[in-house]
Order: structure tokens, then sequence, then C-alpha cells
């Protein structure tokens, strides 16, 4: 992983970059450039997933690839998610650089043997002599009633086995650049992209670039509380930053950007600052990524912490479809800004 | 040979259909040396692995099923791709992988295949595009994904499947045969149909016996073959792996066969009462090399002494291999990170830019998909 870890000198220089102009574009439209990017550059790039050489793309991200690139590298594959995967393995094996999507992750859990006993350990049990550079995307739904069976985000299961990396886009510029990365990089991602973000603009470098794994990004600085969020929680952890600077509490905002490898360092140096740490998920709260993040604050920054801190997921529960119970379920801004303001004044 | 199936052979009895046309006196030869030194290697293993203990992993043995890597071994080309379950020792034998290598794999050693961290049941030797492991079907997914790429490469090389009847207890299986179907992939799958997944017997678990039956339906070519006349399995597999490698898409070979040891392990596990002990008796009075050996004397194709011989070269490669195994040093504590995930990424690094993080307004409204 030594080239995913930044050294002391380049971390300054990422956390002092000053955001410049690019055109802006959709996060979908973002992960329909990368792709095609990618394909452009090489040839042993394919797309593999229900319904990718349709018009709709697979909400925008694939569109126009199969009229660019033809069927044999962009292909509509059967029902068979154990299958795709496992074959996705074998394209691997022999070169490829396949891209596997899933309109919903909960469709992917069918592959768990080909993730888990396979892609994940095959390095591992080949003695390094062998890679596998195959993507995953897996994308989450949110509201309109997606229920139990389209909404799971289950990052942190994955993010738990080794072999695997796991990243969560939360901006057009990082589905791009990550997205890139893992297509061009020798082991196995898993990326999960939330529904909700498909629509967000932001501005995306033209050029192919690569957003590096293990490095989060400080969207936004502040003095009194770290607040680190992943993936669908980045816009929602920014308003509420700027809702709380409104009443006088300076939030920092850390996006994760890939959970595994985990940034702990990005994490403990901001709560060495603030003294006080909330973590947004989009997952259930037990056994998930918010307590990966306070363990390792607690392991490592153990006297920084001024206040008990805070985790902001979702209920120990499935979704519900009603939009009534929807409302219930999902994490409410106005009650995290104030459950915020009473962390930032602890203590 | 629809008919052909586990209780079809044991009412014939002793097999009397091995052929040797003209043409196949060298691939009597080879398939008989290759599985002469199979049998050898898989007796030693087991007259050591307990005595000692110094093979601290599970191991299944192949004694009885030694003719199809036997055919693979003559049929496949040194690119060609071979992916198999976990009775693992003659496939990786059939991609000429080195036998001290997998010696050493067993005992735990730097100098196994794979640094002694897959064991018999996950070994694999990437230069000989050789893989293989436990869990029975994946493998068989992963070799038409093999297939797949091969495909868009444009290559003659072909992936080839091996794996037991149990491994089609698995759904993904059928979703492989399917895909391979449906994409015309050069891939072929050889079911080494044993009978039994460890103690259970395939008519308790299926309610029909001849899978390649079922396999035909999908849409490939599918052939059952008695599996333990050697010669006759050469013939089956080398005209599919032919017709795949020239494009005509996958195909089955269902090769009945049996294991004589147990499902693991040196010693038997027939205390466990799940076959009868008629019923091994008779599938070895119908060993494959025997088979073969009966009609290559008939042809006078084995010389006084040459059966000795090649035993006893087996032999001394077998004795190398362990003297090499044992004398090899143990692994060191390795670096988990870098034995999980690589360290470069000389592809991004060639094709990717750094670029300044841009700007993200937060603010902007979600677009709610109504709908999906």
């Amino acid at each position: 992983m030594a080239a995913s870890i930044p050294t002391k000198s380049s971390r300054t220089a990422a956390q002092s970059q000053v955001p410049v102009e690019h055109p802006e574009i959709s996060f979908g439209e973002a992960l329909n450039q990368g792709l095609r990017q990618a394909m452009e550059l090489s040839d042993s790039v394919v797309v593999l997933g229900q319904l990718v050489d349709y018009g709709p793309g697979v909400f925008g991200s694939t569109t126009g690839l199969v009229e660019r690139f033809g069927p044999a590298r962009v292909r509509d594959f059967p029902v068979s998610e154990s299958a795709m995967t496992a074959t996705a393995i074998g394209a691997a094996v022999v070169g490829l650089r396949p891209v596997l999507v899933h309109h919903r992750l909960d469709f992917m859990l069918y592959s768990m043997d080909a993730i888990v006993n396979w892609m994940a350990l095959w390095r591992f049990k080949s003695n390094a002599q062998s890679t596998l550079p195959v993507v995953i995307r897996a994308i989450v739904g949110r509201g309109w009633g997606q229920g139990p069976q389209h909404s799971k985000s289950l990052h942190a299961w994955f993010a738990h086995v080794p072999g695997i990396k796991v990243a969560m886009p939360a901006t057009a510029f990082d589905a791009k650049g990550l997205l890139l990365e893992s297509i061009f990089g020798q082991d196995p991602v898993i990326i999960v992209e939330h529904r909700s973000l498909f629509s967000l603009k932001g501005g995306v470098p033209e050029v192919p670039y690569r957003v590096r794994f293990g490095r989060a990004a400080v969207r936004r600085t502040g003095e009194d509380l770290t607040v680190v969020a992943a993936g669908a929680m980045v816009p929602f952890a920014l308003r509420v930053a700027d809702r709380l600077a409104a009443l006088g509490v300076e939030a920092e905002v850390i996006d994760l950007r890939t959970i595994s490898p985990l940034d702990t360092e990005a994490v403990c140096a901001s709560v060495e600052k603030t003294g006080r740490l909330c973590v947004m998920d989009p997952a259930w709260q037990s056994f998930g990524v918010a307590a990966e993040i306070v363990a390792s604050v607690a392991e490592r920054s153990t006297r920084a912490l001024r206040a008990r801190p805070v985790r902001i997921c979702h209920p120990d529960s499935h979704t519900p479809m009603s939009s009534a119970l929807e409302t219930q379920y999902y994490p409410d801004e106005t009650a995290v800004v104030e459950r915020l303001r009473l962390l930032a004044t602890r203590g | 040979m629809s008919a052909l199936t586990h209780a079809a052979i044991l009412k014939t009895g002793r097999y009397r259909g091995v052929r040797i046309d003209a043409g196949e006196v060298e691939t009597a030869r080879s398939l008989h040396r290759f599985m002469l030194r199979l049998r050898k290697c898989e007796e030693a293993l087991a007259r050591e692995y307990h005595p000692a203990d110094e093979m601290r992993c599970p191991v299944h043995f192949c004694v009885g099923q030694e003719a199809v890597p036997a055919a693979l071994s003559l049929l496949l080309n040194d690119d060609d791709y071979l992916f198999c379950h976990h009775r693992s020792h003659g496939y990786y034998l059939a991609k000429s992988a080195p036998m001290e290598a997998l010696f050493a794999e067993l005992y735990g050693k730097t100098t196994g295949a794979n640094g002694g961290l897959a064991g018999s049941q996950d070994i694999s030797y990437p230069a000989r595009n050789f893989y293989s492991g436990a869990i029975l079907a994946g493998a068989t997914a992963i070799s038409t994904g093999a297939a797949l790429g091969l495909q868009l490469k444009g290559t003659q090389q072909i992936a080839v499947a091996g794996f037991g009847e149990s491994a089609t207890d698995e759904g993904i299986f059928w979703e492989t045969v399917n895909y391979a179907a449906v994409a015309k992939l050069p891939v072929v799958f050889v079911c080494e149909n044993n009978n039994y997944s460890v103690f259970s017997p395939q008519l308790k678990r299926q309610a029909l016996d001849n899978v390649s039956a079922r396999v035909a339906t999908f849409g490939i070519r599918s052939t059952a073959v008695f599996g333990n006349d050697a010669m006759e399995v050469h013939r089956v597999l080398g005209n599919e792996i032919a017709l795949a490698r020239a494009g005509a898409g996958p195909a089955f070979v269902e090769a009945y066969t049996y294991r004589w040891s147990g499902h693991y392990g040196p010693e038997s596990d027939d205390l466990v009462g799940y076959r009868e002990p008629s019923e091994i008796e008779a599938w070895k009075r119908n060993c494959p090399i025997s088979l073969l050996e009966e009609a290559m004397r008939v042809r006078d194709l084995i010389k006084p002494g040459e059966r000795e011989s090649l035993v006893l070269e087996a032999q001394s490669a077998i004795d190398h291999c362990f003297r090499f195994a044992k004398s090899s040093p143990f692994p060191d504590a390795p670096d988990w990170k870098a034995l999980n995930l690589s360290a470069d990424s000389p592809l991004a690094d060639k094709f990717l830019v750094e670029a300044e993080l841009s700007k993200f307004d937060a603010h902007q409204e979600v677009r709610q998909a109504k709908g999906y």
C-alpha cells in the first residue's frame, strides 16, 4: 500500500489545496466519462452488468458506451450475479480489467462466495503472484419507497474482508477519479455509489485523473468539532456544518472517500485539533464504519477527546417503504444540527 | 452414451472397452506414464501423511481418478488455463507444474508453489496458468471468465474446469453453463462424477444422476464417458477441446469415475458405512491404470520390466520431492498487508494524472429518482 499512503509532505499539500474550477457535470456523468476514458485508454477494460447496453445505461453511467465500444466490451449479463462476479475474476486472471455494475447492491449478495472466497483472497493464496483488477460498482437506493431490498449499504461488510478495497465517492470529482484509479489498479475494488448522489454536480477535470485510496479530503475546515462522513452523508455533513456555522460552531468536515483503506491519520489529526468527534455513516450503526472510526480515535488519540463521540447512522433496522417512515428512519438535518451544537459546547 | 450411470457401470462389471487405435500408441504410453506417476505420488503422500504429521493441511487424494488429469496433460497447451477443485494434485501435474513445489506446498514451506499459503486444496501455479480452490463450483465460473477474456483477445487458447458432480449441486454451476452457452465461450467443463459428496451419494442429492443429460438442455455439447477408460476420455476430451479451440463454443464432459481413498486424508472413511465394500472392489477391478495396461499388453506395448522401471523412475522423483520439501525452510512472518493488496499501480501511474480537488456545492437539490 506504499503507493497510496501519503507522506507527511503530500498530506499537507493535499489539505492545503485550493479548490479549482473544472467543468461542472453530475456524479452520473462523471462515472460515464471515467468509464469511457478507461475504455479508450485500454482495450482490456470491459463492462459487465444487467442492461448496461441500453439507453438508460444504469442511471446514465454507461449510456453510449456500447455504441462507442461494441457489445463484446459492453456486455448485458444474465441475472446471474454469482456467475457474473466469478466471470470477472476469470477474465481478470487472463488480463482483462472488468467493471461490474449492479443497479442495486442488494442483488450483488448472490455473489458473496465469488467476492469473499475467491476474489478477496486470490492474491493472498497465490503468494502475490496473481492479482485481480476487478471493479464492482454497487448502487445503493434511497427514497421513493426503496424499502429493505433496495437500500442496503453494506460497505462495512466488504471493508471487513482483507484483499478488497472499498470506495465511497461523494462528489462527481471523486466518482470519476476513484473509478479510474480502481480500474487501473491491481486489486479488487468495490465502489459503493449512492443513488441520491447521481444528479449532484461538481467540477470534474476532463483529463483522466486519479484519486488515491486511503486519502480522506478535508471538505471544510473548522476548530470546534470534527465531522467524519462517508458517501451520501458528505453533502449532509456539509449542510449541517453550514448551519452550525450560523450558530457560531465551526465544524471540520472530513470526507473519507475510501473505507478500505481508511485514512485514520487524517481523522485523528483533526480530532487532535478539535477534541470532538462525530461520525456520519449511511448505514446501520452497530459494527459499522462509525464504530471503526471511534475505535481508531480511541486507540490513537485517546487523550484528545474532550466529549463523548457521536455516531449519526441509520437505526439498527431494515429500511421502511412508507415515506412517512423514511423520514423517521434517515437522519434529520435539524435534529443533527442541534445534537452537534450540544456536542461542541460540552466537555 | 446417455445411459451411462454409476448403477449401469456396476451392473456391467469388469470394463472391457479400452481401445488403442492406430496412431494412438504414443498417447497410450503417455497416459500410462502420467497415471502411474500420479498414483505413486498420491500413494507416497498418503503413506507419509500421518506418521510424520508434517503435512498439516487437508489433502484430498485422487487415487482411482487418474484418467481425466492424464488426458488433460496431453491435450492442454502451456498457455491454456486450467481451474479445478480441491482434489487438485492430478490437475496440478497435468499442467506440468513442478512436483517438488507441490510437495513443499503441502509441507507449508517457502519453496511451495504458493510459499505455503495455500496448501493442497487452494494450490495454484500461475506461471503454468493453473488454479484451484475448495469451494466446489467457484472454479467453473472462473474458468468461464477466463474463456471470455480469451475470446475477446481472439487467441486459440482455451479454459478448462475440472470438478466433481457435487459442484453441480451449487447454483453457480448452472448460471455458468448458461452463460458459457449464450456467449459461446471457449471453455470445456470436465465433471468427474465419482458419485459422492463426501459420504452423500448423488441420487440422495439430485433427482437424476445423469448431469450431462441436463446440461445438454442448456444448449451446449454434452457427453458422458466411462471415466476410467483413459483412451476414451482422451478421445472425447480431445475432440471437445479441439472444437472449443476452433470457436465452436463450450462443451461439458461427464466422466464417471470413483475415488478409492476416503474423501480426505490417507485413511479410509468406509467405517461410516456410506458405500458397500463390494462397490469399492468392483471399481478397483476397473482401475484406470490396470485397464490401460491390459489393453497395452494385448498389443505388446509394455515390454518386460518396463512398468517396474517406470515405477522406479517415479519413485526416484518422489523421493527427491520429499527431500526437497523437508529440507526447505518454513516462511518467516510476512508483511500481511503486502500479501493481501498490491503496493503499486503501474497502469494507473501510466495513464492517470494527479488533479487538484475541485469545488463541491452541498446545497444543491437532490433530484429524487421517482421509481427505480
